[in-house]
């Protein structure tokens, strides 16, 4: 046997030797992995580990003027189960299926489906949810979320607008104060494995949502409820294809409302409002989907026409080319270098002063005003009423005008433009350039947001809005408003005349492009009260069928909307004397009819000065009365009686 | 007196068999510990593979068991059987083991198991599988050791050294075929074992310094022609250094004192089959500095008791396989923690002990059992 000699002994110690060295050697890197690259790559694995879980921030509300809210959130909850956290799945399915109202068999599949989490039904309402929370049922989980609500529906639906599912706005207000409503979304870290499956029990790391801030604007609900019905009712009795609204304050543009009917529903903006044949393409339903949500109150461009007349008006005035008293004839037409231009009555206004054109809508009289302003000064005055720029409304999609160059203005464009043609304005356009002529010749801003304040209902910022003064001069604004309550007292905007309130205004009937379509646009643009204008409105009927005439249709519209709202604005009725008499304004106390014969009642209604008395029933002596004896009712209200 | 005396100085002179407890117990703590970690890092990916958590630990665990009952009884024979010719065929035991190697690396690279992507695995059935390379370094160091002792004084020699590389060539080439790492391990075993039975060792040093110059020159010509010299100069922009940047990872993350035992995020999908090749890495991440230096400590330890046994070894045969154990353990524990801290390109080899694979653990105990029948036959004076 060989033996085991020094040398071999000397051999191994070298050989162990050098194996320490090295394992000291990995030792040392080993401590410098560990300590001094440790802080670089542990940050770097974190970056690996973690997830960023969003928390949705609560999106601020919108309100209206009387604190109203008009766009908000409600909780709804997702019900979910947890397959193998089931304990009594029988119960389970029995209370989810009647809670929920989901089908015993729906349910029985989720439960007894093996998967990590299965979800039952989401959009749950709060009541539900917590219900079925309170029934604490093991491996059933209520997730809370948060949806946008509208709580009405329909209303101001193009202006308000609505949200897509990652809560930012799509449209209106909801895009134009997206930043301010939106809020910070708070985040949850959590660490995952490679699969991304979060680690149960893991330290999270949580940054709280910092809620939207809350939008105060200036719309007021009843007076869009009721610029809404009114716009409803001119639409279908019409059969117009939609109908515009818009009221303002001309004073400081503050928007009370703005309708475009048909409106949509808000907390349904993928249906259309109406119904469709056939099955749509998306493409097809997409852009059926963009024209529905127009606010064609901003985006849309039209030719004024005769409201148009307000400008050329106000551009003579200021230039001082005519004179209240000036006369014009009207045959019927004006020749324009070779073209006839007719008046909208063919027969002619004959010789007219100027107050009587205005009243009077008549083409010939603006087309030598016009001429007498000429193309440069009347461009002046445009820009001056800011119908060359969009009005900064605070909705998204606003349209600016379409003018001629100034250059390629000739006599027949320029007359035509006098009354309103060839160019085209988009309604809120006019309507500030109209405010600024009644309002003393301050260009507004019109505008929705008044106010911006936090969840905790703290004002954060006042917002402010551009103004321009003296566009026009003080005078001139005095005179136009005075000659716009002729044209509504004693005019062509006759049938907006309001007993009681001093309203100004002018109407116009546009003949849609091409002329051959005889398709019009009738508008009535008014204001009250014509000394002190507090209220403007503008409504536009597009595409009315048998009479069109804005006079006819339009005004009474406008008319049948202050009358609503002047009152609720805190603007009271005063009658004239020939009011009293002309409309029988006053009071009496109603006598008693019952047991009087038809004769005579008809002789307490000569001494009582009763306007109207229905009889209902057959008979000859009444047997009962409304109103009852005693009350007082205005002249001409009506009384009923009933006979037997 | 004079003869009482001397007769009681007899009987303390009396001749003891030694028996090196201490290694013993460290292996076995080294394999507890392991299987710790293997339950540690292998739970998770048991659970994303719908087994049992305890799926993997319960195999290494059986495996485990096996080889300890196996080193226990390899070491009680005598070492010296091996090299006893067998009573029947003539034929010594060692030569049989080295034919017996050198059949299953040709079996394997015929009718071999692939497990991910790679042929090493015998089939078999419910006994699980069978790695024979591991086997094969039993072989070696056994044979090697044969081989040495027929003529040590011709390793003085180059030529010595290449009759016993001749001797190693078929079995060598088998697995270096089979698996490069492997080959790699055993070709450093027998280069120590030669190393060590030579007097006159200057071309030793002649072939290393060679060697050296020729791997080294070549990574500086062209590094990029070798996809792992790339990988590790740029670990953290080659796209292909993933499971050792993720290692890196988990090292580093576990700072000084670690994350706690079961608190690695790494072993959590980041570093595919951490139980593997790369649990290392989990260890730093979960016991931190100290946890990783507590275990170098202990392989440290044992290779001092493989060395105390190598040098009191009673013969050469004895000595030279404590010192091929001793080498197959150094280069192991050295390769598999230079890889993970990213100190060498990239070689997958199992850490003794504590990495997972049945074979490996069972072998090394194995190897454990005859280096203890090595120590039983030491013989000394009390």
């Amino acid at each position: 046997m060989v033996r085991n000699k020094t040398y071999n002994r000397r051999s191994i110690l070298f050989v162990v030797v050098m194996i320490a060295i090295v394992i000291i050697c990995l030792i040392g890197r080993l401590s410098y992995l560990m300590i001094f690259k440790s802080e670089y790559y542990a940050e770097r694995a974190r970056e690996i580990h973690e997830r960023e879980r969003p928390i949705k921030a609560p999106r601020g509300n919108i309100y209206d003027a009387n604190g109203v809210k008009i766009a908000g959130n409600k909780p709804v909850s997702t019900i979910s189960v947890i397959h193998n956290q089931i304990t009594d799945p029988e119960r389970v399915i029995s209370e989810l299926s009647m809670a929920l109202g989901v089908s015993e068999e729906t349910v029985r599949k989720r439960v007894e489906k093996v998967s990590s989490i299965e979800r039952i039904k989401s959009n749950v309402d709060k009541e539900t949810a917590d219900f079925i929370r309170n029934l604490s049922l093991d491996g059933v989980m209520v997730d809370e979320d948060y949806k946008r609500y509208y709580p009405y529906e329909t209303l101001a639906s193009k202006v308000i607008g609505f949200t897509g599912s990652d809560n930012q706005g799509i449209i209106g207000l909801e895009v134009a104060y997206d930043k301010v409503l939106k809020g910070t979304n708070g985040t949850i870290l959590t660490l995952t494995t490679a699969r991304g499956v979060e680690i149960p029990n893991a330290a999270e790391d949580r940054i709280e949502p910092i809620p939207g801030n809350d939008l105060y604007t200036s719309i007021d609900i009843n007076i869009q409820k009721y610029a809404e019905q009114a716009a409803k009712k001119v639409m279908e009795a019409k059969e117009a294809k939609s109908a515009k609204i818009i009221v303002m304050d001309p004073r400081n543009g503050e928007i009370y409302a703005m309708v475009n009917v048909p409106e949509f529903d808000l907390n349904n903006p993928y249906d259309l409002n109406y119904e469709t044949s056939e099955n749509l393409s998306d493409e097809k339903k997409n852009e059926l989907l963009n024209n529905m949500w127009r606010n064609a109150c901003i985006s849309d461009t039209y030719e004024p026409g005769s409201t148009f007349k307000i400008v050329t008006a106000t551009a003579a005035l200021e230039e001082k080319v005519v004179k209240l008293t000036d006369t014009f004839s009207c045959p019927g037409f004006r020749i324009v270098e070779d073209r006839r231009i007719r008046c909208h009555k063919t027969t002619g206004h004959g010789t007219e002063t100027f107050v009587e054109g205005i009243k009077n809508s008549c083409n010939p009289v603006f087309m030598d005003i016009g001429a007498r302003v000429g193309p440069k000064n009347m461009y002046k005055y445009y820009e001056r009423l800011g119908l060359f720029r969009k009005t900064g409304i605070d909705v998204p999609g606003e349209a600016n005008s379409i003018m001629h160059k100034l250059k390629d203005i000739g006599a027949v464009e320029l007359a035509t433009m006098s009354f309103g043609q060839s160019f085209q304005i988009s309604p809120v356009q006019l309507l500030t350039a109209a405010s600024a002529v009644v309002n003393g010749g301050t260009i507004v801003t019109p505008h929705f947001g008044i106010e911006i304040r936090n969840s905790e209902s703290n004002a954060v910022k006042k917002l402010e809005y551009e103004t321009r003064e003296n566009a026009i001069s003080k005078e001139t604004s005095d005179t136009m408003k005075m000659l716009l309550e002729a044209v509504v007292s004693d005019g062509s905007g006759i049938r907006a005349y309001l007993p009681g309130f001093r309203i100004g205004g002018k109407t116009a009937t546009s003949e849609k492009l091409p002329r051959s379509s005889n398709k019009y646009i009738s508008s009535f643009l008014g204001f009250a009260p014509a000394d002190d204008p507090q209220v403007i409105a503008i409504l536009l009927i597009d595409e009315p069928v048998g009479i069109y005439y804005g006079g006819t249709i339009a005004a009474p519209v406008i008319s049948e909307l202050f009358d609503n709202i002047l009152p609720y604005l805190g603007i009271e009725a005063k009658y004239t004397e020939e009011e009293m008499e002309e409309y029988n304004i006053g009071e009496i106390t109603v006598p008693n009819f019952v047991g009087k014969t038809k004769k005579e009642v008809n002789e307490l209604k000569k001494v009582h000065e009763i306007s109207y008395i229905y009889y209902l029933g057959e008979g000859e002596v009444v047997k009962e009365q409304f109103p009852l004896p005693g009350e007082k009712i205005n002249k001409n209200s009506d009384l009923i009686l009933y006979l037997e | 007196m004079a003869l009482d005396r001397a007769e009681r100085s007899a009987k303390l002179k009396k001749v003891h068999s030694y028996y090196d407890y201490s290694l013993l117990f460290l292996t076995l703590f080294l394999v507890c510990f392991g299987l710790v970690m293997i339950y540690s890092t292998s739970s998770y990916t048991a659970q994303t593979k719908n087994l049992a958590p305890t799926h993997f630990l319960e195999k290494q665990g059986i495996a485990a068991i096996l080889g300890v009952v196996a080193m226990i009884f390899v070491s009680k024979i005598d070492y010296r059987i091996y090299i006893k010719k067998l009573p029947v065929i003539k034929i010594k035991l060692v030569t049989l083991l080295y034919i017996f190697c050198s059949f299953l690396q040709i079996y394997v690279l015929i009718f071999g198991d692939v497990i991910n992507g790679k042929k090493r695995w015998i089939d078999l059935g419910p006994l699980g599988s069978f790695q024979p390379s591991e086997l094969s370094k039993v072989g070696t160091i056994l044979f090697v050791s044969y081989i040495i002792t027929l003529a040590p004084r011709q390793l003085d020699k180059i030529k010595g050294f290449f009759r016993v590389a001749v001797y190693m060539a078929p079995l060598l080439g088998l697995i270096a075929k089979e698996n490069l790492s492997t080959g790699i391990v055993i070709a450093g075993i027998m280069f120590v074992m030669c190393f060590v039975a030579s007097k006159k060792k200057a071309y030793f040093f002649w072939v290393v310094g060679i060697l050296v110059t020729a791997i080294v020159g070549f990574i500086i010509i062209e590094p990029y022609r070798i996809g792992r010299i790339d990988i590790w100069l740029n670990v953290e922009t080659n796209e292909n250094g993933f499971q050792i940047l993720q290692g890196l990872y988990a090292i580093a993350s576990g700072g000084i004192f670690g994350t706690g035992l079961g608190e690695s995020m790494q072993k959590l999908g980041f570093i595919p089959e951490s139980y593997n090749d790369m649990i290392f890495t989990i260890l730093c991440e979960e016991l931190g500095l100290f946890g990783a230096v507590a275990i170098i400590l202990l392989f440290i330890l044992l290779i001092w008791r493989l060395f105390i046994i190598a040098i009191s070894a009673p013969d050469l045969f004895g000595g030279l396989i404590s010192v091929g154990v001793l080498t197959h353990i150094a280069i192991q524990v050295i390769l598999n923690i230079a890889v993970v801290t990213n100190s060498i390109p990239s070689t997958g080899i199992p850490l003794p002990f504590i990495s997972y694979g049945g074979t490996s653990v069972a072998i090394l105990l194995v190897e454990m059992g005859i280096v203890l029948s090595v120590s039983n036959q030491i013989k000394y004076e009390r």
